[in-house]
């Protein structure tokens, strides 16, 4: 029984659906990514605990650190310290 | 020794750090040429960032240079949101690095204040190379970033163009004057001798160089569609025979023999075309100047193939039993053949302007061909206004038609009229785009309803069981009726399907689209249609169907397991096993649904806003069902009944046989099945009689006269209940006087039974034992009477017993009013008298 329950919820935990990249913010500040998806280059704010998604098919992003990190569309991130934690 | 042991650390890590490196390092050299650099990551993602620039810029180049060529443009477009992607994969490849400095940055602190102790110097050197190469890595995904810019750019202007392409040359303005026609004239004959020349050249050379390849090319293409035709008409030949019949044949017979006979020969003329230009292509018989002008005559070739069989197979000008459509034979004929010229003058238009462009003929020149072409088939289509056609219901076929209605009559004239004013204004490419469609997308929609007409016809019940098709399925595989019919069924989808996904790709060809774009489509419907911001996949759903299915067959099969080789075997009592295996059975479905859901892509966040608005809707009218959900799932816990117990409830009564989540099953003693909702048993109080065991006490009421003994009426009960292999004898039975009457006195025999179940015929043995017993022994009559006197006994003993009894019964102040009697008796005994007629009606 336990493995047949622990086998389904790994089923559903490697079938949950990649839709697009979603940011969650875990400073006490909000934090502005600037996201370079498509032609256009815009400014996505995240307030403090809060989560976003964004580019589903692949962007790249600049993280309030400086950083700059490409995004294939299916990552689930956070922002810790201002720098992105990629998982 | 911290600083020793932080130094060893540091080694320890560097040395980790760089094993990737070296083994990455021979793979490198091997594919590109040795370079110093190519040693780190970075490295290798800026070169592979360079080769991606190269390659924008070599497709930027391409695309302005086949900015006239849209199926070129359409394979670019595809090529440069490759590479774009390819650009967020080689930025995404120098994620990991950045992690590694930015985690070994953290372990290594802040750089000491103004005034702290000054840290030790390695670890102000590493610092900086750290940050060093963290710079140089946001530099480089900085360059992806604007190298992906510029794909995604790439690709908007290719499709702007693509657009832009299609809409001017349909819609290109040409001045039609006195010059150009003269220009064109004089084309004429500098293109005949071009074209003569051309075409005279290849034969000669294929004649004598590739005299064999030429023959091989056409006689194994030859065959191919002979092959083809041959096996096709042995196998289908029943599908596509229009025998000569005297009466008229059925409609679905005469759908498919159309559908079938248009399809066959043009699939045989498509593969003979197919192939023969592949083999010319493989034995290099061909040359780039003859190719186009060989395809396009091909093309042409099975596009009139393709619409004559369908005109013939539709209006059947030779065999009117066999025309779908009701038309005179004359009309029939005579539509035929103008629908066979306006392709022919249309096809031949296609191959004039193809050998134009071969020859480098001036464009005036396939400006003047189209425009004889529209007019021509603008004049045709004004003359079919003029055929006769259509039958009036009741006449014969071959009798002379009347003329179109005057819709119809109006559309003709009018479209030939709109064809030829746009050719004459100027338009050519459109009337000449407008007249292929007439043709070729009018044929196809017609070939697309016969086959939709096809399928609806096969998918009607039993319409298979009729058909050549039904009958031999029936004689070869022994199907039966509703097998035959499902089969239909499945027929008739698969011809939808097939129609659907053949027809739309060859309207969209028709239309300009190029297979590139098609496919793309395809694989975006398949993958991902987006609405707003949700998307929707469809081999995602179809992944989703296909994991609840998987999760349904196996809780299924595991609720088997469970219930037969576990349960089963342990001695489970059935209650429970039956509870668990419910349990187990919702638990299994909902699990299954949950991964369903997911793997269908929908995000089961989501599902949480719809789960608030549903809390909504609970409260107010899904009330009831959610109560009667619990409650079944309380009752499957509690289990205060069992399947199989005979229970009651308000005015239910009678053995549960099934308990599911919102209602319970309820069979009566007269076999009527109750579903009694869940929150029924939950509310209301159950009785049950087979609980905790079937044990049960069943009373025989017996109203005898006063003129018997009581006690021996009693010990003569209690005799007669003994004697019975059914009655307990512990807890012994009881005789019980339990009322005066008017008239009579009323005992009741009181026994306990094992099984309740079998209450009836015990009671019903007891009765007759009962009268037996009081008949031979004289005790009086074991029922009530209507009348006050005793009936006169029979002289004996017995009478004189009875007479003197009589005289010492009888207390008045213990007789109650007999109504009264009755009616206490009968409420104290009420749900037992029910049971006793319940259980009389059951059995």
């Amino acid at each position: 029984m336990k493995t047949f329950v622990s086998a389904c919820v790994l089923t559903v935990m490697m079938s949950l659906p990649a839709l697009s990249a979603t940011v969650t913010n875990k400073d006490a500040d909000a934090a502005v990514l600037v996201v370079v998806e498509g032609e256009s280059r815009m400014e996505v704010a995240i307030s403090a605990g809060g989560t976003e998604s964004i580019c589903p098919s692949g962007c790249f992003i600049t993280t309030p650190s400086g950083d700059r990190i490409g995004l294939q569309g299916d990552e689930t991130i956070e922002i810790v310290n201002g720098s992105a934690v990629v998982k | 020794m911290m600083s020793k042991l932080f130094a060893a650390f540091l080694c320890l890590w560097m040395f980790a750090a760089s094993v990737p490196v070296m083994a990455q390092q021979p793979a490198v050299n091997s594919a590109q040429q040795p370079a110093p650099e190519a040693a780190s990551p970075q490295a290798q993602a800026a070169q592979q960032l360079e080769a991606a620039r190269k390659n924008l810029e070599r497709l930027g180049d391409l695309a302005t240079q086949a900015k006239d060529d849209d199926s070129r443009l359409a394979e670019l477009k595809v090529e440069v949101d490759a590479a774009a992607k390819q650009i967020i994969g080689i930025s995404v490849a120098t994620r990991p690095r950045l992690d590694e400095i930015k985690a070994r940055l953290t372990e290594l602190g802040d750089p000491p204040a103004e005034g702290a102790p000054p840290e030790a110097d390695v670890v102000t050197q590493e610092r900086k190379r750290l940050l060093a190469e963290r710079g140089e890595i946001n530099a480089l995904t900085g360059t992806a970033e604007d190298l992906s810019i510029r794909a995604t750019k790439l690709s908007n202007g290719i499709t702007a163009t693509r657009r832009a392409l299609f809409s001017n040359t349909l819609l290109k303005h040409t001045d039609i004057n006195g010059s150009m026609v003269m220009d064109a004239i004089a084309a004429i004959s500098e293109e005949r001798q071009a074209f003569t020349r051309t075409v005279g050249s290849w034969l000669t050379f294929a004649w004598n160089f590739k005299r064999l390849q030429l023959l091989s090319a056409l006689f194994l293409s030859l065959c191919a569609a002979l092959v083809l035709l041959a096996v096709t008409r042995r196998v289908f030949f029943p599908l596509i025979d229009r025998q000569a019949v005297s009466e008229e044949p059925g409609y679905i017979t005469r759908l498919s023999v159309a559908f079938w006979s248009t399809m066959i020969p043009t699939l045989a003329m498509g593969v003979f075309a197919s192939t023969s230009y592949f083999f010319l292509q493989v034995f290099k018989v061909l040359r780039p100047d003859i190719a186009p002008i060989i395809s396009v005559t091909l093309a042409i070739c099975v596009a009139l193939m393709f619409v004559s069989t369908l005109s013939n197979a539709v209006l059947a000008p030779k065999q009117n039993a066999w025309r779908l459509v009701r038309v005179s034979d004359r009309g029939a004929r005579l539509l035929v053949w103008s629908i066979f010229a306006m392709t022919v003058v249309n096809g031949l238009d296609y191959l004039a302007g193809t050998i134009s462009e071969v020859m480098g003929s001036p464009v005036v020149f396939t400006v003047v061909k189209s425009l004889i072409a529209s007019i021509i088939i603008g004049l045709i289509l004004m003359a079919m206004s003029l055929i006769k056609p259509i039958v009036p219901a009741g006449e014969t076929l071959d009798g002379q038609g009347r003329p179109w209605p005057r819709a119809v009559k109006l559309l003709f004239v009018l479209t030939g009229v709109a064809l030829i004013i746009a050719t004459l204004g100027g338009y050519v490419g459109l009337a000449r785009f407008i007249a292929t469609q007439i043709v070729m997308t009018g044929a196809i929609l017609v070939t697309m309803y016969i086959g939709i007409l096809t399928g609806k016809a096969v998918a009607k019940q039993n319409a298979l069981a009729d058909t050549v098709v039904g009958r031999y399925l029936e004689k070869r595989f022994g199907l039966g009726q509703v097998a035959l019919d499902q089969a239909g069924l499945a027929a008739g989808l698969g011809i939808y399907v097939l129609v659907v996904l053949f027809f739309i790709p060859l309207i969209l060809l028709q239309w300009g689209f190029q297979i590139a774009d098609i496919e793309a489509w395809a694989y975006r419907i398949f993958t991902e249609i987006k609405i707003g911001s949700i998307t929707i996949s469809i081999v995602g759903i179809f992944a989703g169907m296909l994991m609840f299915a998987a999760g349904y067959i196996i809780t299924r099969w595991f609720q088997r397991w469970l219930d037969g080789n576990v349960m089963a075997r342990s001695r489970v009592d059935t209650g429970v096993r039956n509870s668990v295996k419910t349990g187990v059975g919702y638990l299994g479905i909902g699990l299954a649904g949950l991964i369903g859901v997911s793997a269908a892509g929908f995000d089961l966040s989501s599902l949480a806003l719809v789960a608030g608005a549903l809390s909504l809707g609970v409260g107010f009218g899904l009330q009831n069902i959610v109560s009667n959900f619990v409650s079944g799932l309380i009752l499957l816990v509690e289990r205060p009944f069992k399947v199989g117990d005979w229970v009651v409830t308000g005015t239910t009564e009678g053995f549960v046989k099934r308990i599911s989540v919102r209602a319970t099953e309820i069979e009566t003693f007269q076999r009527q099945t109750i579903m009694v909702p869940n929150s029924l048993f939950i509310n209301a109080s159950v009785g049950n009689w087979t609980h905790k065991n079937k044990l049960g006490r069943s009373d025989i009421p017996v109203t005898v006269s006063y003129n018997s003994a009581p006690r021996q009426v009693m010990d003569t009960l209690l005799q007669i209940a003994a004697t019975h292999p059914l009655v307990l004898k512990n807890p012994e039975p009881q005789a019980v006087f339990s009322a005066f009457g008017d008239a009579t006195m009323t005992f009741e025999l009181r026994v306990y039974l094992a099984d309740i179940v079998n209450g009836n015929g015990v009671r019903n043995d007891l009765r007759l034992a009962i009268y037996e017993r009081f008949k031979d022994e004289g005790l009086g009559a074991p029922f009530p009477k209507e009348e006050l006197e005793p009936e006169p006994l029979p002289p004996g003993p017995e009478s004189d017993a009875v007479a003197q009894q009589s005289g010492a019964a009888g207390p008045a102040e213990t007789a109650q009013p007999a109504e009264e009697a009755f009616r206490r008796s009968g409420t104290q005994r009420r749900p037992r008298r029910v049971t006793v007629d319940a259980v009389g009606d059951k059995d």
